[in-house]
């Protein structure tokens, strides 16, 4: 894993401090490789962050929108089981009134009896008064010995009188404890005034009914009133009596929201306000989604991008390899093709300029051979006369210069001249073995060793004789200078594929540098400077001419210091290739 | 034997007349012209060669035309072809397809000439003697 990143990073970025440098033909693929990397990198690549960061937002927004459903349907259903319990409370006070007269409530030992008996059932109660149409307590069962308090101008039994009924607020009172109150007005009889029933209950009651509704929904839950006075206990917003700090929502039916959202607190709030009493239903929700599913969802989202961006770049990588190889190796191939047709071009422009060449020499070569044989006849006829040995010595000297000219043109000529191919089916070992002949009292000569190694099965071949002939002989010939005294030359011939056959001519002379091996075609190239035998630099260019002419080839593979093999590549059916180099 | 006749045409003068003398020195009765038309002129004029050494390429009429033309005048006139251009297989070909007697390289080796327009000769010689 490591190699791999190791070489991304090669890839992207050596390349990139490269690229101040010149494009060679190398950097050119790699270059080429890069680029096409990071486009398909980053049209691949683009739309999947496009997507996963669009699924991010979505899915956040979701899981919001869940919360604060959840949240406000928990807040309606809180506000009912409230509601139940507050009618409860009323509809047992009401009871009261309704089946007692108010004389019986104003007596205090009936209100005592019946107080023992709703504390049995409704344990919440604290204590229960009658306060008559003056505002005065009358009667009084409970805790403490509140008869004969006077209440005209508590909030409360204003709001009794002019209701029929009412919960209060949680208050201190006289008691100096946090409680509610619940109270029933009614008629007296006959007059024009109103008797009141009230019953308290404790906030601690309150507060324990509430926490039992707490859900998981909301992180905190309790009650406020109307001027946002906390009447529960709050976990995060203080105690009962407190103000609540973040005060309360206009009043609406219904589930009221208030969200927080900053870098710091993300929170909402729902807040519902309770029919009949004056209490508003608080539910605040820190953070805003939940977590667990939140964070797994994070982790599965990142997962997901870098394993597809990883599986991307490497099919990318890969994919960006193989397309540059391919054309690079097209390319290659291309310009192999070109060179060996400029190679052939060269060639035959080279075959035509020497035969022009040799053409426009040959006919005042002509006249010096001529004038020169008229000298020598000449002298031949005369009589002695000073000097004429001299004469007759220099007049020798021109004509074998002419004679060695002669050699040169019409080889030459030979070389661009037009030749027909006549074909015939021709055993290659046979003629092999016949030019060896022709070349063996040289080699014996020379002390050349030859092996033949000659494949018997070899079948036969449709081709001109006499110019393979002429090919192998100038072939073996070079040969036979190149290796020396003491040399060897091995003549091996094979079938070399369904339409092929090949023959190898190798020898252990010096060999040649590449740089020879680019010329040794050409015409007049000669490494044959010096010595007995000076080479004309035709025999190869013409044997590469025949070569070509019979539709085959000749390849050249040669080490300095170990030899040289020529390889000729010969079609068993020939395809009439009638090229014509000289003109 | 009497001296074999030949005329040789080239539009190299220095070449031809040079060859005509040393044909001249070994026996034969050689002469020169410059051109298929002045070769011609003579033979229409009776002055007929036994053996006519034609150079293939000249300026007006060449040595291919030459040779249709002469042929066609007398069949019996040997022509040998000198040639600088190119060797003795194609234009061999194309020379004995006209029905040359032969074809030889520029520069000649005089002795090859001097053999074949014997050979010719003799060819010539033989059909004249037939025709009698």
């Amino acid at each position: 894993m490591a190699h791999f990143f190791k070489r991304v990073f090669q890839y992207l970025v050596m390349d990139t401090v490269e690229a101040a440098k010149p494009l060679t033909v190398g950097r050119r693929y790699r270059h080429f490789r890069r680029t096409l990397l990071l486009i398909m990198t980053a049209v691949t690549m683009i739309p999947l962050v496009v997507t996963s960061v669009f699924s991010y937002h979505k899915y956040k927004r979701l899981l919001e929108e869940e919360t604060v459903k959840y949240l406000s349907w928990n807040a309606e259903s809180a506000d009912k089981i409230i509601d139940a319990f507050v009618e409860e409370l009323r509809s047992v006070i009401v009871f009261i009134t309704e089946e007692y007269s108010h004389e019986e409530l104003a007596s205090q030992e009936k209100l005592s009896t019946l107080f023992v008996r709703l504390k049995n059932k409704h344990s919440g109660f604290v204590d229960l008064g009658y306060i008559d149409p003056n505002g005065v307590q009358r009667a009084y069962a409970g805790p403490f010995d509140f008869r004969g308090k006077k209440y005209r101008n508590m909030s409360w039994f204003k709001e009794t009188l002019s209701r029929g009924n009412t919960v209060s607020d949680v208050f201190l009172g006289y008691r100096n404890l946090p409680h509610f109150v619940v109270s029933i007005s009614k008629k007296v009889p006959g007059k024009e005034e109103y008797w009141v029933l009230r019953a308290s209950v404790d906030a601690e009651t309150l507060e324990k009914f509430i926490l039992t509704i707490d859900t998981k929904a909301a992180d905190d839950l309790f009650l406020v009133n109307h001027s946002g006075v906390l009447q529960t206990s709050s976990r995060y917003y203080g105690k009962i009596q407190d103000e609540y700090p973040l005060g309360v929502l206009p009043r609406k039916s219904g589930v009221s929201l208030r969200v927080e959202e900053s870098e710091a607190v993300s929170k909402i709030e729902a807040q519902t306000y309770i029919k009949g009493t004056p209490w508003i239903l608080v539910l605040v929700k820190h953070g805003f989604i939940n977590k667990k599913v939140w964070s797994l969802f994070q982790a599965e989202l990142v997962g997901i991008v870098l394993v597809s961006a990883l599986i991307v770049f490497v099919v990318i990588l890969r994919t960006a390899n193989i397309l540059g190889e391919r054309i690079r190796k097209a390319d290659e191939k291309r310009e192999n093709m070109l060179s060996e047709v400029e190679h052939t071009s060269k060639l035959a422009s080279i075959g035509r300029l020497a035969a022009g060449v040799a053409h426009e020499i040959n006919n005042p070569l002509a006249i010096i051979s001529e004038k020169t044989g008229l000298v020598k006849d000449l002298l031949e006829l005369s009589d002695d006369f000073t000097h004429k040995e001299k004469i007759s010595q220099q007049v020798e000297g021109v004509s074998s210069a002419v004679q060695r000219c002669k050699v040169i043109t019409h080889r030459l000529l030979g070389f661009a001249r037009r030749m027909d191919v006549s074909l015939e089916s021709i055993d290659i070992n046979q003629v092999l073995r016949e030019v060896w002949g022709f070349l063996e009292k040289e080699a014996l000569y020379r002390g050349t060793q030859l092996e033949l190694d000659l494949d018997a099965a070899l079948p036969l071949v449709e081709s001109d004789r006499g110019q393979l002939q002429q090919i192998f002989l100038n072939l073996l010939n070079n040969a036979i200078d190149a290796v020396g005294q003491e040399g060897a030359i091995t003549v091996r011939t094979r079938l070399r594929d369904s339409e092929n056959l090949q023959v190898e001519i190798i020898d252990n002379g010096p060999g040649m540098s590449p740089d020879i091996i680019n010329h040794i075609f050409e015409p007049f190239f000669t490494t044959k400077t010096s010595g007995e035998k000076r080479g004309t630099g035709l025999g190869l260019s013409i044997t590469y001419g025949l070569v070509k002419k019979l539709g085959s080839e000749i390849l050249v593979d040669s080490v300095v210091g170990k030899g040289t093999t020529f390889t000729i590549i010969l079609p068993l059916k020939h395809t009439m290739r009638r090229r014509k180099i000289d003109d | 034997m009497t001296e074999v006749k030949v005329l040789i045409v080239d539009d190299e003068k220095e070449f031809a007349s040079t060859l005509a003398e040393r044909l001249i020195l070994r026996g034969f009765a050689a002469s020169a012209v410059h051109c298929a038309e002045d070769a011609l002129a003579l033979i229409h004029a009776g002055d007929i060669p036994e053996v006519i050494l034609l150079d293939l390429k000249m300026p007006l009429m060449d040595g291919m035309e030459a040779l249709a033309a002469i042929k066609e005048y007398d069949p019996a006139i040997e022509v040998i072809i000198l040639t600088g251009h190119g060797s003795g297989g194609a234009v061999g070909v194309d020379a004995k397809k006209g029905a040359a007697f032969d074809c030889i390289m520029k520069p000649v080796d005089i002795k090859e000439l001097t053999q074949k327009i014997n050979l010719a000769a003799a060819k010539r010689r033989q059909y004249m003697e037939q025709e009698k």
